[in-house]
């Protein structure tokens, strides 16, 4: 079985996406294309870095990537393996992460994970899309079902 | 099909002030039985058919043809005949004033329209209300009046562009309709903060003044666009931050998705306002000038209106998670303060605005305190 961030556990994320359906429907569509950057846990290198692309309520792309600029994204969410892993955790055990410890959280505090991008404008939206991002993620908790 | 029976009908039209006269069209019609059809004829562009795209029909599939050409100058009859239509000569106006497309355009205007609808929400049926449980006082005293603040403050994010929509154009109707989504947003963020006070054992707590100040100046602004940078650029991205941290200090699932929610809401008036700025700025380089004199006001406004315990304490208290850890939490305010005006400054440089040499806002948050 594919593990985080393998390109195809994103993928099987992506397949449950699709059959939660009307949850994410009601949520409303999302058009974003972002990256996911796994950084070693002495943060002294990247490990992974994972495009990933929403259109509508699908996922549609899910990439390892070596060249962040021709994918483009509008932004990067960075943290370190371990800090992915207790998310994932987390949510594995309760459905979703603890309260501090949501992606909008921990991007707010900045030390743990943190955001990159160009354009403020791109980055805000992680923002606007933010509740189908954090659901998406929540979906790890079913993965194993 | 059934009679329809209506009441008192011999009384209908009995005191009538005017007397109804059919028109000559009408006239020939009941004589003759041939229908006119010269409006067949008078039509827009006829054989158009906008495709839908993977999700639905939107905005922007039916910009196609002479129906996709926004005019830079708003029509001269100013009516509401819609973009596209035939018009007739005799038209009433209803004197819009904003009749410049750089007035009021931004080029993500239909999409954010568009993700707006898809992305509404409801406070009563999507806030898992039934988790709420009993706080300690000091929690539940700065929630509700955090809660008074943004119920204080959001609905002038409606109030204010509406009073500027109606002298909009009507060829501009998509940024228009942005607009009516964002008033729809500030309706449910008032709605929501006010039950959040309500349904915990706290209720309301004080306005302020200060407040009160800095949403009129947004009220009273001279022009769309000075208000846009007002509200949209600083306004609402300072709240969009705080709606930020108003996640990360929830002390339920109930805040938790309350803030989440509303921060979707708040980064698309933000990106709004954001776009049009660098649009209006780029027709009109001097107005530059104006927003900085603007932006200064604000600023400096803004910094007064953070500067009463009512809006400096709730906020620590939460961060901190009470108010024996007010230290702590004005200290993680302190943190992010740098983040609040480094994404503002970001946003303006996004607009083509050079604002850091102009900029009120320190960047080190212990100079608010005069240290």
């Amino acid at each position: 079985m594919a593990s985080f961030p393998d390109p195809a556990w994103f993928l099987a994320l992506g397949r449950l996406m699709e059959a939660e359906g009307e949850s994410f429907r009601r949520l409303g569509y999302a058009e974003v294309r972002f990256a996911i950057r796994v950084l070693d846990d002495d943060g002294e290198g990247v490990a992974r870095t994972i495009g990933l692309e929403f259109e509508g309520y699908a996922l549609v792309r899910a990439a390892a990537l070596t060249d962040l600029t021709t994918f483009d994204p509008d932004f990067v969410i960075c943290a370190r393996r371990k800090v992915w892993t207790r998310m994932l955790d987390e949510i594995v055990r309760n459905g979703r992460p603890d309260l501090r410890g949501t992606l909008s959280s921990l991007a707010l505090v900045g030390e743990e994970l943190w955001l990159e991008s160009g354009d403020q404008l791109r980055e805000d939206k992680f923002y606007r899309v933010n509740q189908t991002l954090q659901e998406f993620f929540n979906l790890a908790a079913k993965l194993g079902d | 099909m059934a009679t329809v029976q209506i009441k008192d009908e011999d009384k209908v039209g009995s005191e009538a002030r005017f007397k109804y006269e059919p028109s000559a069209y009408l006239q020939k019609l009941y004589a003759t039985g041939t229908p006119d059809l010269g409006w067949m004829n008078r039509h827009g562009e006829w054989g158009m058919r906008a495709k839908p795209g993977n999700l639905g029909l939107r905005l922007k599939d039916i910009e196609i043809g002479s129906y996709g050409i926004v005019p830079e100058h708003g029509s001269r009859h100013r009516s509401m005949a819609p973009r596209g239509a035939v018009v007739p000569d005799d038209v009433p106006s209803l004197d819009f004033t904003v009749n410049e497309k750089a007035e009021c355009w931004a080029d993500n205007a239909m999409e954010l329209y568009e993700e707006a609808v898809a992305r509404q929400w409801s406070s009563a049926r999507d806030i898992p209300w039934d988790e709420l449980r009993p706080l300690p006082d000091d929690l539940e005293h700065a929630m509700c009046q955090l809660c008074t603040f943004f119920t204080e403050v959001e609905f002038i994010a409606a109030d204010a562009p509406t009073r500027w929509m109606s002298r909009i154009n009507q060829d501009f109707l998509e940024v228009k309709l942005f607009l009516a989504t964002q008033a729809m947003d500030e309706a449910r963020h008032t709605d929501v903060f006010r039950k959040r006070a309500l349904a915990n054992g706290g209720g309301l707590g004080t306005a302020t003044t200060l407040s009160e100040l800095s949403l009129k100046r947004i009220f009273d602004s001279p022009s769309f666009s000075v208000q846009t940078a007002r509200l949209h650029l600083l306004g609402e991205g300072f709240v969009l931050t705080m709606f930020r941290q108003g996640e990360y200090i929830a002390q339920n699932r109930v805040e938790q998705e309350i803030f989440r929610r509303c921060m979707q809401d708040e980064s698309r008036h933000v990106g709004y306002g954001t776009v049009h700025l660098r649009e209006q700025l780029k027709s009109r380089p001097e107005l530059a000038g104006e927003l900085h004199d603007q932006l200064d006001d604000a600023e400096m406004i803004l910094l007064q209106t953070f500067s009463v315990p009512e809006l400096v304490e709730p906020m620590a208290i939460l961060m901190g998670g009470g108010v024996e850890h007010f230290d702590k939490g004005m200290e993680l305010q302190g943190q992010l303060w740098r983040r609040i005006v480094n994404e503002y400054l970001q946003r303006c440089d996004s607009a083509g605005l050079n604002r850091r040499p102009r900029c009120l806002l320190p960047t080190d948050f212990a100079k608010i305190f005069g240290a």
